[in-house]
């Protein structure tokens, strides 16, 4: 891992939060190579005890955020709920689920009762 | 019973085996229309008990709408077993003659729609059931013809004499609701509050956690104007429409969860979500807080990328 040319953005959080290590390694490297984020800053978020991803979808100029999770992990209405407020409250942020295949989903979370897009 | 607003009463949910029904149509659109609530259609038709495409009186209500209308004071439970006295005989009398008044009415109004009816059999028609008649009649004068040569099975000479004929049968119409009965009274039986109801042994809901979790999930829901529906045919809780279901589809459905620590995992999630956006709706997580008594809302819908 420490090979890797994306370690060295993610050094300072994947050591602190080893348990989230695997997601957010995945979850960054797919942000930056595959969906081709731009601007894309990595923060602390030690009430959940992981790191988030922030950044630019391409084409756009507002800041979107990743919160990258397992999918054998257990987590809670609360916890979903302090991901909004460490990240001062986004009207919206992406949950990213990582499973061991490598492979990952993306879920669209809003704060509120936020009608479906037509 | 003394109501807080006295202008308008309270509706009578009758509750029976822990449910509470109602009877009356009258009542049934006043839920709908005023309090925006729909409950399901639980009657069937009595000569077709088994097809359940179109069902009627009683509708049956979600325990969550029971415990709102009642803690909104629009609605009272009444013990309905119990308002069912056992009724005296003068009073099963004077029922029974009006029934049978009621029976002779009927009877003569579908006399007089016959006779009014223009005459639809053809010559031909009548030609041929004549002759049927005229067979019948020398069958039955053959038959006599042998009974009197001595059959065994001639009537004895000291045959008692034959019964008086049947009273002609009718039609007994069960109404829907008992208040029509004199042996029904429920002014004894009504319960103000779901604390009383469930002192009195009648009601439960809501009984735990996830129970105070659901009721308080709808009223939240319904407070923002919105109508719920079971949220079987979606797994989840309740779907929610942002006004009658006659009229809007459904935008979300929505799942209950009772309290900011109940587990929660990402399968759980994409399972919604996804299910939500091929379905053009987005999934509700509806956080409940039992020591605020607050809920609070996630919508969930697929990103869209990845």
């Amino acid at each position: 891992m420490q090979a890797h040319p994306s370690y060295p953005a993610l050094a300072h959080v994947l050591p602190k939060y080893p348990r989230a290590a695997g997601s957010l390694f995945q979850a960054y490297n797919d942000i930056v190579l595959v969906q081709e984020w731009t601007d894309v800053k990595v923060l602390d978020l030690e009430g959940i005890s992981r790191a988030a991803i922030t950044g630019k979808k391409p084409k756009t100029d507002a800041t979107s955020y990743v919160v990258p999770c397992s999918l054998a992990e257990t987590l809670s209405f609360g916890w979903l709920t302090t991901a909004f407020t460490l990240l001062s409250d986004p009207p919206e942020i992406f949950l990213a689920i990582t499973s061991d295949d490598a492979s990952i989903v993306y879920y669209k979370l809003s704060r509120g009762i936020v009608k479906p897009q037509v | 019973m003394a109501s807080t607003e006295a202008s308008v009463p309270r509706l009578h949910l009758r509750v029976a085996n822990k449910k509470a029904y109602v009877w009356d149509v009258e009542d049934i659109a006043t839920i709908r229309t005023k309090h925006r609530l729909c409950g399901v259609f639980t009657g069937t038709l009595p000569h077709m008990s088994q097809q359940n495409l179109f069902l009627g009186v009683p509708m049956v209500l979600l325990p969550e709408e029971v415990v709102l209308l009642v803690e909104n004071e629009l609605a009272v439970l009444v013990d309905d077993p119990n308002a069912h006295i056992q009724p005296s005989v003068p009073e099963l009398q004077r029922w029974n003659a009006k029934e049978k008044e009621l029976a002779q009415l009927r009877l003569a109004q579908l006399n007089a729609a016959i006779a009014s009816l223009p005459a639809v059999l053809s010559e031909e028609a009548m030609q041929k059931r004549k002759e049927r008649e005229l067979k019948r009649q020398a069958a039955a004068a053959k038959a006599a013809e042998a009974a009197a040569e001595g059959s065994i099975f001639a009537p004895p000479e000291n045959a008692p004499p034959p019964p008086p004929p049947p009273e002609p049968q009718y039609t007994v119409v069960i109404p829907a609701s008992s208040i029509s009965f004199e042996w029904y009274n429920d002014s004894a039986c009504h319960y103000t509050t779901i604390q009383s109801a469930k002192e009195a042994g009648i009601w439960e809901y809501p009984s735990n956690l996830h129970e105070r979790a659901k009721c308080g999930v709808f009223r939240g829901l319904w407070e923002q104007g919105m109508y719920m529906g079971g949220g079987i045919k979606f797994g989840g809780d309740y779907l929610v429409y942002p006004g009658d279901p006659l009229r809007y589809h459904a935008h979300f459905s929505a799942t209950v969860l009772e309290s900011p620590t109940f587990s929660l995992t990402p399968m759980e999630i994409v399972a919604h979500g996804r299910l939500g956006t091929v379905t053009k709706k987005s999934h509700l997580l509806c956080g409940w807080d039992d020591e605020k008594k607050e809920v609070s809302y996630l919508s969930i819908e697929w990103a869209g990328f990845g």
